[in-house]
């Protein structure tokens, strides 16, 4: 048997195991009907389902795929620099990258109450602003969509950082340095050589921040203040607070059946322009 | 040679030790912070069992274990209106009352609760409101859910993030029942909230009570702990008020899952907490009103008196304790709170 | 442009390490709220104090450590085979465990164990919450390998093989080699991602299973306490050591 057949058995059985068996489970709650405090019971129904085509609803979606775009682009241009520099540094790319990793050790929720603090009205950068004289009453900084976009995109740098890192970190330095014996100015060179090459990188980055920004919910919880509802906050409160198990059933395919045909069309023109 | 033979030794009897005779275990899930530091360490030294304490922030994420009948836990701390869904689902214990000779500890209120008359199923142990915490600046101070509608307040009040909670307050304003489940009722609840958005900040949890210490919120919808929390911060600044319109109540029980099979361990330990000293003691250090009218006497007078979490008998008399909806209501609900929170 | 670069890099630093600066400082202040009053240590005394944190700590250090070796190993091989030969089935699954929220995976995973568990009469565990991280770390792993992999050109194992290599040889003695900064990547995300999991871990951890996100959370939930900002700030300053003393490793 080859090696690719043993060395895809353990990813199989494990996907198999411990994502299809529970997505099977999710999907057949999808089904059902709610339990009076949580749970699901019988009788099968596309009832859920129904309840989706709803303009509430399909605002949400709408929005959450809105903000999720916005900040995947905020998150490749802030990231793409970062992992140019830590590719070409001469040394110590390890300590860059970890460096980059280090915030991302401590807790999530930290973090989060850390740019509370940094963007209430009373917080640190009004009080700042206010005392150099900029401005003379506090900006609006938090409980907002800005607010939000900003966690967001700062919560998943190292999702776009390390993968254009690795596919920059194979670029052969002999080609930027062609194309500059060829006349191009550096910021050609940019977007003529180097982006191309690390193509793979940046996709697979896109894919990486992109998806899961989509199922985010305590960020618009914490820093918008609850008063946007993205589609991770509906799956999020129908599993808790509303106890409707198979309606956030119900969202959570529509979530990830539309994602898949998305990457799908995607990666198809991709692979479709490449050949 | 020597020293190999020597670690050998000592790794040998290091082993050996830590196989002994283990204690018996009780495993407690509670409410986080429901306790005092020492109340756990007390019991284990005094009964010599070890105890396995961990806990949870929602009555949902402490169901999705329990549900199965499985999850490995003794004793829970459900809010009352669940008690009757786990009853249900057959997930409870009944409880011996010869082994809890400290019953009677209990506040009257307390002895004989509408949600179990004969204390079958569970011991009541904390309770609390909901109301406004506000700044003292604020003059005339709010005394009504309707002064949180009051354009003054415009970006510096917040209310719960909480359906039941949030769509009570709009209720009561427009004079209603906290239980309503008339959609006609709930749609006008809904109008109210919709027209009270522009003025909130956000919808926040127990992490406004950093925000009314600093000033940057002037009111807040806060259940009562979280507001004796920040006036204890900040008691020159800061008061809290229960509404004139009428306002929740809630009580979390402690209950013995079926499950468990160390019932007379378990029984001690709802004794344990019904003693006056302990009960006084985990309800100061988590600034939570106690069940226990025995406990009373034990607390420092500054938290006896609070009016905040032992409001006088007129204010009390205002509270209700809301009832768990039927499951069309509760859908309804749900959506209304998505559309509020979406507007 | 190289110039730029560095200055821009020295900014993007700055920027990711602020919440974190602003939280250790504060975590040398004695009131519980944000409002400074006077230098203290009282909240890093606090830590030693509760055996509980010590112990979620422990936790999580192992499953993230177990999850991030069986990811990245589990992951590498399946990004390698993969590469040789698509699997859109395969693909299409990993993708989605990506886009699955996580309320979703923590309750059907949950939902499974605890069916499973009826026939078998096993309980929740640590080891539930290691399966349950190497789960959602393989997907990760795969993205980045894979796209470190497009950029290998395909006639160097080709080359491996002609000069007498067989798979295996070809694999850990030419590929692997070239993945190594890759790896490294992948791993250091799915240690991320591992360590700091709440939902999920929350929902399959058993009676004895804390760990230390599921302790932060519950301490932050009812208003921040300061003890938070302490750990983080000690978490920083464990791994900020250690990724000096593996920077000194290296260049030795």
């Amino acid at each position: 048997m080859k090696l690719r057949t043993w060395f895809v058995l353990p990813t199989w059985v494990w996907m198999a195991g411990l994502f299809a068996a529970p997505f099977a489970i999710i999907l057949a709650y999808s089904f059902l009907t709610r339990g009076d405090y949580g749970g699901v019971e019988q009788p099968w129904t596309l009832e859920n389902y129904q309840r989706l085509f709803d303009r509430l609803y399909l605002i949400i979606l709408l929005r959450s795929f809105a903000m999720a775009s916005v900040a995947t682009v905020l998150c490749l241009i802030l990231a793409f620099p970062v992992a140019l520099f830590i590719s070409q540094a001469p040394r110590r790319k390890n300590l860059y990258l970890q460096l980059v990793m280090l915030p991302f050790w401590t807790s999530f929720l930290v973090r989060t109450y850390a740019w509370l603090f940094l963007l209430r009205d009373t917080g640190l950068i009004n009080t700042f602003l206010e005392k150099i004289g900029i401005i003379h009453s506090p900006l609006p900084l938090l409980y907002n969509s800005g607010a939000v976009l900003l966690g967001l995109v700062y919560g998943y740098l190292p999702f776009m950082v390390l993968p254009i890192y690795a596919t920059l970190e194979r670029l052969d330095p002999s080609l930027p340095e062609a194309a500059a014996d060829l006349g191009a100015r550096p910021w050609t060179t940019l977007f003529r050589v180097i982006v191309p090459l690390s193509r793979s990188g940046i996709i697979a980055g896109a894919v990486l921040v992109f998806i899961p920004c989509l199922g985010t919910y305590l960020t618009s919880d914490l820093l918008g203040g609850g008063r946007t509802v993205l589609v991770g906050n509906l799956v999020q409160s129908q599993f808790t607070t509303a106890r409707d198990w198979p309606f956030g059933s119900a969202v959570s395919m529509l979530l990830m059946l539309l994602v898949t045909l998305l990457v799908w069309g995607f990666l198809r023109r991709e692979s479709e322009q490449l050949s | 040679m020597n020293r190999r033979y020597f670690l050998l030794g000592m790794t040998g009897m290091a082993a050996l030790a830590s196989c002994g005779p283990s204690k018996p275990r009780l495993n407690v899930y509670n409410w986080s912070a429901y306790v005092a530091p020492d109340t756990i360490s007390n019991f284990e030294a005094e009964f010599e069992v070890k105890v396995r304490y961990a806990t949870y922030e929602s009555n949902e994420e402490m169901l999705a274990k329990v549900v199965t009948g499985n999850s490995g836990w003794d004793i829970v701390f459900p809010t009352y209106t669940r008690i009757k869904p786990m009853l249900d689902y057959d997930l409870l214990q009944p409880l011996n009352h010869d082994w809890l000779p400290s019953l009677n500890n209990l506040d009257p209120r307390f002895q004989k609760p509408v949600w179990d008359p004969e204390l079958k199923w569970n011991t009541p142990y904390m309770w609390f409101g909901t109301g406004i915490a506000y700044n003292r600046s604020l003059q005339p101070p709010p005394t009504r859910w309707a002064d949180l509608w009051d354009s003054r307040l415009k970006g510096r009040e917040t209310m719960l993030d909480d359906p039941e909670d949030m769509l009570g307050a709009c209720l009561k304003k427009i004079g209603l029942s906290f239980n309503s489940t008339d959609s006609g009722e709930l749609e006008r609840a809904k109008q109210e909230a919709i027209a009270q958005k522009p003025l909130v900040q956000a919808y926040l949890n127990a992490e406004v009570r950093d925000q009314l210490v600093s000033g940057d919120v002037l009111a807040a919808q806060l259940w009562a702990t979280t507001a004796q929390q920040a006036v204890d911060a900040a008691p020159q600044q800061l008061a809290f008020a229960y509404p004139l319109e009428g306002f929740p109540l809630y009580c979390d029980c402690a209950v013995i899952l079926r499950e468990s099979e160390r019932t007379q361990l378990a029984h001690q330990f709802l004794d344990y907490l019904l003693r006056p000293k302990v009960a006084a003691a985990s309800a100061d250090y988590t600034r939570v009103a106690t069940a226990n009218g025995a406990a009373k006497a034990f607390l420092p007078e500054a938290t006896r008196n609070s009016p905040t979490l032992y409001p006088p008998p007129d204010v009390l008399e205002r509270g209700e304790w809301p009832h768990a909806l039927p499951r069309d209501a509760q859908r309804l609900r749900d959506k209304i709170w998505t559309e509020i929170k979406s507007s | 442009m190289k110039r730029w670069l560095a200055v821009y890099a020295v900014g993007f630093f700055a920027f990711l390490h602020l919440p974190l600066l602003t939280l250790a400082v504060f975590s040398f202040n004695s009131s519980r709220f944000t409002v400074w009053e006077h230098f203290s240590l009282e909240w890093y005394r606090a830590i030693f104090r509760d055996p509980e944190l010590v112990e979620a700590t422990w936790n999580s250090v192992i499953v993230a450590v177990a999850a991030t070796v069986i990811a990245t190993v589990v992951g590498t091989m399946c990004a390698y085979a993969l590469w040789k030969k698509k699997s859109r089935l395969l693909t299409g699954t990993l993708y989605l465990s990506l886009v699955t929220p996580e309320i979703v995976t923590g309750i059907s995973l949950l939902a499974l164990f605890q069916w499973m568990f009826r026939w078998l009469h096993w309980h929740l565990g640590l080891y539930t919450v290691i399966l349950a991280h190497v789960a959602f770390s393989i997907a990760y792993v795969v993205i980045v390998i894979s796209a470190r992999l497009r950029t290998l050109s395909p006639s160097l194992e080709e080359a491996a093989l002609d000069l007498g290599a067989n798979e295996w040889g070809a694999f850990f003695y030419v590929i692997l080699p070239a993945l190594g900064p890759g790896i490294i990547a992948a791993a250091l995300l799915a240690l991320t991602v591992s360590f700091d999991d709440y939902v999920i871990t929350s929902m399959v951890a058993g009676v004895d299973s804390q760990t230390l996100p599921m302790v932060i959370y519950a301490m932050a939930r009812r208003g921040a306490s300061p003890v938070i900002n302490a750990i983080s700030a000690l978490i920083t300053v464990f791994f900020g050591i250690l990724i000096v003393i593996s920077e000194q490793v290296r260049e030795a």
